[in-house]
């Protein structure tokens, strides 16, 4: 009976463990929650240019390594879900800290450049109603 | 010499008979063979489209050695053979003899030509069987190559081609990205960065021992490597051109007959010519042009 419960026992515990799901992101998702704390930082009102520098700088070398592992990732090659679509679609916005380099801007000039916001659209802007 | 005329003697009417009917079934169907004892049915697995290309053919090859399609055609090669020797025997017997005995051996080297035409029907139709069995394997196994590869929808194949580009850009770009991320003295190579670099070197040396190894060695065509499914579709022509000749030789085969109908007709008639050809020195008589001179000497 003892050993009956000990066995009972040990069998529970390694289907506990086995069932135990443990939700691990991807490394395009890694990449792009990463990479929106780095814009969120670099749009960021509250702080200073010294601070907005420190911060950029520990982002930038994560952001070099997670994209690294996106481009090196062969999981992402058979899925073809809108996120990873998007991600391929667009290589300077998805891989931000590469493309800049790459081109020899900031990361801020590039990624306003990427979404469309250049001094010319901004000095063009007027305030008025949105039909 | 007595003649004999085609209503007097019963045997030579059967023989001549006999040499029509081999004639009309050549022509017309190819003869039935028992299907059980003459089989080969090899299957398209996932293991022979795993193999390399030029051990694909070696793998067919050995399945075809123990099948019963190959004892058949073994069987009727080894007897091929010895109607060869029994018509070489005929032959030089009927040169030596004269008189009624010579019309006797001539009458027994048409039925044993015959024979042969038979025989070599029968393994026409066994190499046939052969040949289209491996051609059909060839082809279930190419489809299913392709069908590997198939599948991938109009958005997939844009994926693909978009990952291939970034990891094209990537590549080319890496260099330059570690010179000026790295360079200064406060960025340090991360410790995945360092890691990578190490594991890229092992993933390196097992990918050239991979490739080096025989197993995945590749087939080559005038010294240029050939894919798996150009192997195939390679092997898939030459078996098209060897059903080419095989035709070909059914050809031979049926005007081989046709001598043999028209000997037997001259001989009921008493029109042999007693002039033989020389002997042969015993050459390969394993096709049916080879066996040309036992059916254009007339004797």
């Amino acid at each position: 009976m003892t050993r009956t419960r000990t066995l009972t026992l040990a069998v529970a515990v390694v289907a506990s463990l086995a069932a135990t799901g443990v939700a691990r992101a991807g490394t395009l998702e890694n990449l792009e929650r990463e990479r929106a704390i780095m814009i969120e930082t670099l749009l960021d009102p509250s702080l200073t240019a010294v601070e907005r520098q420190g911060k950029i700088a520990l982002s930038k070398n994560r952001l070099v390594d997670l994209e690294r592992m996106v481009i090196r990732d062969k999981s992402l090659a058979g899925k073809n879900t809108p996120v990873v679509k998007k991600a391929f679609e667009n290589y300077d916005l998805t891989f931000l800290v590469h493309a800049s380099v790459e081109k020899n801007h900031s990361l801020m000039d590039h990624w306003l450049s990427q979404v469309g916001v250049s001094t010319k659209s901004v000095m063009d802007a007027r305030v008025g109603r949105r039909w | 010499m007595n003649r004999l005329s085609f209503h007097q003697e019963p045997r030579l009417r059967g023989l001549i008979l006999g040499a029509m009917a081999v004639l009309l079934s050549l022509a017309v169907t190819a003869p039935v063979l028992a299907a059980e004892a003459s089989n080969w049915r090899p299957l398209a697995s996932e293991r022979l489209v795993k193999l390399p290309g030029a051990y694909i053919k070696k793998a067919i090859d050995q399945d075809f050695r123990g099948s019963p399609l190959a004892t058949a055609l073994g069987d009727v090669g080894t007897r091929i053979e010895n109607k060869t020797q029994t018509l070489e025997d005929l032959r030089s017997a009927a040169e030596r003899a004269d008189g009624e005995a010579r019309g006797e051996l001539q009458q027994q080297f048409l039925a044993e030509k015959q024979a042969y035409i038979k025989l070599m029907g029968e393994r026409q139709d066994l190499r046939r069987k052969k040949i289209k069995t491996r051609v059909r394997l060839y082809e279930a196994l190419l489809r299913k190559m392709e069908r590997r590869g198939e599948g991938a929808s109009q958005a997939m194949e844009t994926m693909a081609k978009n990952r291939e580009a970034a990891k094209k850009r990537f590549a080319d770009s890496a260099a330059t990205v570690d010179m000026k991320l790295f360079n200064s003295s406060t960025a340090t190579e991360s410790k995945y960065a360092k890691e990578y670099a190490k594991n890229m070197a092992a993933i390196e040396s097992l990918t050239a021992a991979i490739n080096a190894h025989p197993m995945n060695a590749q087939p080559e065509f005038d010294g240029q490597p050939l894919s798996k499914q150009d192997y195939l579709r390679k092997q898939i022509a030459e078996g098209d051109s060897d059903l080419a000749v095989l035709d070909q030789e059914e050809t031979i085969l049926g005007y081989m007959a046709k001598l043999v109908a028209l000997d037997a007709m001259a001989l009921s008639e008493g029109l042999a010519d007693d002039t033989l050809a020389s002997g042969d020195n015993g050459e390969d008589l394993s096709s049916p042009a080879s066996a040309i001179k036992f059916f254009i000497t007339r004797n």
